[in-house]
């Protein structure tokens, strides 16, 4: 079959998905152009029990929307067709805000508007339509949220305050062992060092938790191992129709991976038998990376606040209502991550943030710190204030605050002369703060961005800018089981 | 079998034979002990026999030392060293167990003895010792079972402690020093006990008769103690490698065995990085003129590493390049150094008071530069903060890290340095921190960034040997290479074709000369390798259909290689497309293939003229553009086109200057800080950026190179959302030397496997050239005059650098052989020249051919790439004419 440009398209259309035998497939089309297959491969997958039938079904079907945002991006054509299950006007209104702002760097970069475009089909509930699109400009919009050492109601809240049109039965997940109290964590890992930070707090926590990763990366399988946990590895193939599309012009660009992830974790859960996902997004995951023609564009938006909420939300009332779905890490900044990671030693051989290098393991430091992109830049900066020197320079085998070149690069990062990267990186306060406890270092004093930081940038800084120890602090809204908060104790 | 040797007489000379806790770990290893010692005593010499621990068991032992309170860790590591040592007796099968039970209820008592709950240093060396006691009772009941008499001493009864001036209790206690020098007596009174002995090696006494521990590489020190006390013949080092190499033979598998080294240079080479010897066992037996070996026990065939006094006429030569990685430095600035009384008493007072021991120094007028050595404590601790924080004080302090110090080590250091000119030139790119020579003139260090470490050493190594400063011809001071004894006996090289074809090529060569002459045969056969590098399993890898089926989906010939006809027609047969890089290569290459399809032809000019790009472009050709230029002036010629992007990844690699492509200093591919403004510029003009390129150098023979590029192209092209193919050059290198090992095919395809695995929506495309063609071609050329001048002979041949200029150009080495002469005995050493008025007319220096006469045919190998395609009519003499093996 001939293929046209995906750009050309009138209609994305969600075909069908089937789940045999561990192989889930989720089936796309552009008009009648040729399937676009998608497998998700579940290794050793048991038989779906009875009990949880319709939650499994009702993942599928959420996994099939979400994964879709793939293939749509190739075209974003006017029209979204759903041919494969009857959506109810919350999970329109869900998948709406997704495509929207999990699209929102892509639509940036292509120079897109996607406003307006994206509209999942769905009867017609004109209130509860766009209860999930939270509002453009920050402010207020946590208002409503509780306090880390509240009541524990968190979820509640955000559902209530979201959640209008319950009209579809919720679904329960009968779990072997819930009554008395044992929980099962899927906890995901993905080689860098936030998801090393949860793993090691829900062991001190003696949660029964496994470590999960989608896809092949001997990196991440190796950080896996190290945990100790149990682990389990999920295969993902793209449909090679969607790289031909590319040939013809397709539009490419960022897709909001982690939703695809947590959806792909929510069949799992079901599937394996699992109450409940620990993601390890943090505090600043929820913030806009820059704000474009009156948008604000996260790089990130799937790993932020108003996704993790929402996306809860949905899944408590429309697939499982004993199902948790939480960042462990929520209330934390980067900086209290990266603290947190260095009070152990166990992961720094294996472990990389690096974009560029982390699909493949090698031996040594240059093998998974490339040194040039900004994760590496904002994670050496971040742990620099709370390792030994010497431990961090081993970790990246190098020292990137002593060369002059990268100047730009962590200005960048401390949103000094430019705007932050379109990298998951933390916020140019954190950066700031980092680089104003070194300068009070004498081991770190002179080298020379510490040195240029204390001569050009810090008279400059308000003074009143937060100290490290105030970025420690756990706040922000979160959805942490209760019996986990007391883990997140910012002290040692 | 020892009742009918005869005695050995009473002055009879004696061999110390040290071996370590694998060679005494099991039954197999005693009876290799056992033949050792029986071959000494054959050979008329008193044997002492020096033992470490079974392996694994200090390590038990420091797990008891330092549990105090904790009771079920202490009797876990008990449980283990008590079954370990049944375990070995039993598999020796001897009588009786009293002597090794008296041993292990001593350790039980010592475990219940109140002064574990401090840890005493007295009690732990009593615990440690233990270890030795046991391992060489073991020994002694075995080799006297065996037929072989084997008297058991104690060492602590020879070997006295002396404490030195300064020394902490610990040290005192854990880390003793003994003053060993020769005792006329004691061989006599040895000599009443009997002819073969074992005792322990790591224990001593101190004066006051306790028990106390001579540090880490212990035993390699009493055996070192023993040999002097004894005046020894010889002190043997039993190991598991077969001596001290010219290098780390993990990082460099070149490295040569060293045959035999001066005591102070065997020290340095132990001190600055070998791990075989401890460069405490040496100073006794250098002050008592023992010489040292070091025996590989399962080789023991192998003469091993000698260590004695050097002669005093030796010739000045770098013998080793050690490494150390992990290095910090500590750099402290003072504006008032010059005259300020005490400075420096004042800095390492800091670095005593923080219990931070200092390496190298390094100082200037206002700076004091000194390196310190990894150490746990650095990593785990905020000791270098605190150090820091306390220099601070006094003066500017700068921490430079990570660090590794490279030392090439060798007598007579200083008169060496006009020969090290190539190999202070490899530091010429590289930021070296500090660089330390000794007055002993033994080790010339340099402090460079540890990333560049691994990859450095293997380079200075070659080059040392190139500029005949490790001088491994000598067969009385270097042995083998590592590599030569991991294959101990592997087959001779390859044939090459020439030799097969010799009679064909003489008569060619009759016919007309000087003359090239191509084997096509060759070419394909070096094709097809590429074409099967790595097939992967079906389904894996995003095979595109139509391509090819290794790992590599399309093949390109760089035809500035060698663009004779015929070669470009059997790599289209092979299923190669085709890499041109000017106006005059897409024309030859469309004459002799008219029917290839133009996307077969990539375009890759350096600097080219506007006019190019547009007539490539008006052909169909696939373009690569390699800088802002192209784009930012004449954008309206690529608007709407598909172009492919070459970058400069930063790093050069390549066997010459001239040959390396990648770096500021290269011409060639744009800066990855121009990525964006490219990028932008593409954008404006419609372009589309459908292909990424690097090419960093050729001539490399590290299968690990492509996977990076490719590695760091993948990385790139991520960013990008229309690239298709990532082309990751060439640079395969065709070793040529004889001391060069050829690229590791299969590693290459594992490690572009491993990378397509990560990256499967980009296909993978190379463009090799030399690789495919070096081999297939020799130049071939009759000898015209011969002359001696002085001590240098010279072999004139009718071709020069007008025909092939590589020797010239690039100091490349081409193997030459006397055709008419294969394989007759070697002459003297001669210089291979042309007939070009040129100095650098010279095909091969320093060559061992058999004695040249005129007429005779003499054969330039691997003369198949940049050979004809370069030459020229220079001296208005016409180069060599080409002809394919018919």
């Amino acid at each position: 079959m001939s293929l046209s440009d995906p750009r050309t398209a009138h209609a994305f259309r969600f075909v069908r998905r089937d789940y045999a035998d561990g192989v889930a497939s989720l089936v796309y089309a552009f008009d009648d152009g040729p399937e676009l297959i998608e497998r998700i491969v579940f290794p050793d997958a048991p038989m779906p029990v009875p009990e949880r039938a319709a939650a499994f079904e009702a993942a599928l079907d959420l996994l099939h929307l979400i994964a879709g945002v793939s293939y749509y991006k190739a075209g974003v054509p006017a029209e979204i067709r759903v041919e494969s299950s009857a959506l109810d006007a919350e999970t329109a209104a869900f998948l709406d805000a997704l495509y929207l702002h999990g699209l929102g760097e892509f639509a940036y970069h292509n120079k897109l508007d996607l406003r307006g475009r994206i509209r999942f089909p769905a009867p017609l509930q004109a209130e509860g339509r766009h209860a999930f699109l939270p509002p453009l400009q920050g402010e207020g919009r946590h208002a409503f949220l509780p306090p880390l050492q509240g009541e524990g109601r968190g979820g509640d809240g955000v559902r209530a305050a979201v959640s209008d049109t319950d009209t579809i039965p919720t679904q329960t997940l009968p779990l072997k062992g819930r009554a008395s109290g044992q929980h099962r964590t899927l906890v995901p890992i993905g080689g860098g060092k936030d998801s090393l930070v949860s793993v090691e707090i829900l062991k001190s926590a003696g949660e029964d938790a496994t470590a999960v990763w989608i896809g092949n990366s001997p990196l991440i399988a190796a950080c896996a191992e190290r945990t100790g946990l149990p682990r389990l590895n999920i295969g993902r193939e793209l449909s090679p129709v969607l790289f031909e599309y590319n040939k013809l012009g397709a539009y490419n660009g960022h897709i909001p991976v982690t939703a695809i992830n947590s959806a792909i974790l929510v069949v799992a859960a079901i599937l394996y038998g699992f109450d409940a996902i620990a993601f390890s997004n943090e505090r600043s995951a929820s913030s806009a990376t820059l704000e474009y023609d009156g948008q604000p564009v996260n790089h990130q938006w799937s790993k932020g606040w108003d996704f993790e909420r929402d996306f809860h939300a949905l899944l408590k009332s429309r697939v499982a209502a004993d199902l948790d779905y939480y960042s462990l890490l929520r209330p934390l900044s980067e900086l209290a991550v990266a603290e947190r990671f260095a009070r152990s030693a166990r992961y720094d051989d294996v472990f990389s943030s690096c974009n560029r290098n982390f699909r493949i393991l090698g031996p040594k430091p240059a093998d998974r710190w490339c040194g040039q992109c900004p994760k590496c830049h904002f994670v050496f900066l971040a742990l620099a204030p709370f390792m030994p020197k010497p431990r961090l320079l081993a970790i990246f085998g190098r020292n990137l605050l002593d060369d002059i070149a990268l100047a730009p690069a962590f200005d960048a990062l401390m949103e000094y002369r430019d705007h932050k990267p379109f990298e998951c990186v933390g916020e140019g306060r954190e950066s700031r703060a980092a680089m104003a406890a070194l300068i009070q270092r004498a081991e770190w004093r002179e080298d020379a961005l510490v040195a240029r930081f204390a001569d050009e940038i810090a008279p400059q800084l308000a003074a009143d800018a937060p100290a490290l120890a105030e970025l420690l602090q756990p706040e922000g809204p979160h959805q942490i089981p209760v019996r986990l908060r007391g883990y997140l104790d910012a002290t040692r | 079998m020892s009742s009918t040797l005869a005695s050995v007489p009473a002055p009879a000379p004696w061999v110390v034979a040290k071996f370590g806790g694998t060679s005494v770990a099991t039954r197999a290893r005693w009876e290799a002990i056992q033949r050792i010692a029986a071959a000494h005593r054959a050979r008329g010499r008193r044997v002492l026999i020096v033992v470490s621990a079974l392996s694994g068991v200090t390590d038990l032992l420091k797990a008891i030392a330092e549990t105090r309170g904790d009771e079920a860790r202490c009797r876990e590591a008990q449980v283990g060293i008590v079954e370990r040592h049944h375990a070995l007796h039993r598999a020796l099968e001897l009588p009786t167990r009293n002597a090794l039970d008296g041993w292990l209820a001593r350790l039980d008592q010592l475990i219940a003895d109140p002064r574990r709950g401090s840890g005493a240093l007295d009690w732990q060396a009593e615990v440690f010792a233990l270890g030795e006691l046991m391992s060489s009772t073991l020994g002694a009941a075995f080799l006297t079972a065996r037929g072989l008499p084997t008297r058991w001493l104690d060492a602590r009864d020879y070997l006295r402690a002396v404490p030195l001036a300064n020394q902490g209790a610990w040290a005192r206690y854990l880390s003793a020093s003994v003053p060993a020098a020769p005792d006329p007596a004691l061989p006599g009174a040895l000599a009443d006990l009997g002819e073969v002995f074992i005792t322990q090696g790591f224990i001593a006494r101190n004066d006051g008769g306790e028990t106390v521990l001579l540090g880490r590489g212990g035993s390699d020190t009493s055996a070192g103690c023993f040999g002097a006390l004894l005046k020894a013949e010889c002190v043997e080092i039993w190991t598991d490698v077969p001596g001290m190499f010219s290098a780390n033979p993990r990082v460099v598998p070149e490295a040569r065995l060293l045959a035999r080294l001066g005591y102070e240079e065997a020290q340095e080479i132990a001190t600055t990085g070998a791990k075989v010897l401890h460069p405490r066992s040496l100073g006794p037996l250098r002050r008592a003129g023992v010489p040292l070996v070091i025996k590989d026990t399962n080789r023991p065939h192998l003469a091993g590493t000698e260590i004695r006094a050097a002669a005093a006429d030796a010739a000045p030569c770098v013998k080793a390049i050690s490494m150390r990685k992990g290095v910090t430095l500590v750099s402290m600035e003072t504006v008032g150094m010059w005259q300020q009384v005490g400075f420096l008493a004042d800095v390492f007072a800091e670095f005593k008071r923080h219990g931070l021991s200092v390496d190298l120094i390094g100082s200037a007028e206002t700076n004091v530069t000194v390196s310190l050595d990894p150490s746990e404590n650095l990593v785990d601790s905020d000791v270098l903060s605190a150090l820091a924080t306390d220099l601070a004080k006094i003066c500017r302090v700068k921490v430079i890290a990570p660090c590794a110090a490279i030392t090439l080590v060798g007598r007579g250091m200083r008169s060496l340095l006009h020969k090290l000119s190539g190999v202070l030139a490899e530091f010429g790119a590289l930021d070296v921190h500090m660089i330390s020579q000794s007055s002993n003139n033994l080790n010339l260090t340099f402090v460079v960034d540890e990333a560049l470490a691994d990859e450095l050493v293997p380079r200075l190594h070659a080059l040392l040997i190139r500029a005949d400063a490790l001088r491994v011809e000598d067969g009385a001071v270097f042995g083998p290479s590592w590599r030569e004894l991991a294959e101990d006996g592997a087959s001779a090289p390859q044939e090459t074709w020439w030799r097969r074809e010799r009679a064909a090529l003489l008569r060619l060569a009759g016919e007309e000369s000087p003359r090239y002459v191509y084997s096509l045969d060759t070419v394909r056969a070096q094709a097809r390798a590429l074409m099967n590098l790595f097939r992967l399993p079906p389904g894996e890898g995003g095979r595109r259909p139509g391509e090819g089926s290794g790992i590599v989906d399309r093949w390109h010939y760089a035809l500035k290689a060698n663009p004779h006809p015929a070669i470009l027609r059997a790599l289209d047969e092979e299923g190669f497309a085709f890499e041109c890089v000017s106006p005059g290569e897409i024309a030859a290459l469309r004459a002799t293939l008219p029917q290839l399809p133009s996307e077969r032809i990539l375009f890759t000019p350096n600097f080219a003229p506007r006019e190019e790009y547009a007539a490539a472009l008006a052909q169909g050709v696939r373009v690569t553009v390699d800088a802002l230029h192209p784009l930012a002036h004449w954008g309206e010629l690529f608007a709407g086109r598909e172009i492919h992007l070459r970058v400069d990844l930063g790093i050069g690699r390549g066997h010459h200057d001239k040959v390396r492509t990648g770096g500021d200093t290269s011409k060639f591919g744009l800066a990855l800080d121009q990525l964006d403004a490219f990028r932008a510029l593409a954008r404006t003009h419609h372009v589309r950026i459908v292909g990424l390129h690097a090419h960093a150098g050729s001539g490399i023979l590290d299968a690990g190179h492509w996977r990076s590029v490719y590695l760091q192209l993948a990385a790139l092209a991520e960013g990008f959302r229309r690239v298709e193919s990532l082309n990751i050059g060439g640079g395969l290198g065709v070793p040529s030397r004889p001391d060069e090992q050829p690229l590791d095919l299969a590693a290459l395809g594992a490690g572009l496997a491993e990378v397509k695995r990560a990256y499967p929506q980009f296909a993978l495309w190379m463009e090799p050239g030399r690789f495919l063609v070096a081999d297939a071609g020799v130049l071939l050329a009759r000898v015209t005059q011969v002359k001696r001048k002085g001590f240098v002979n010279y072999v004139g041949i009718d071709a020069g650098m007008n025909s092939l200029i590589r020797p010239a150009l690039y100091e490349a080495w081409h193997a030459i052989v006397n055709l008419s002469r294969l394989d007759w005995p070697a002459g003297e050493m001669v210089q291979v020249v042309g007939p070009i008025c040129e100095t650098g007319d010279v095909l091969g220096a320093n060559r061992r051919l058999p004695e040249c006469h005129e007429g005779d045919v003499i054969l330039i190998a691997q003369a198949g790439a940049y050979g004809a395609v370069m030459a020229s009519r220079y001296n208005l003499r016409e180069p060599a004419g080409e002809i394919v093996l018919p």
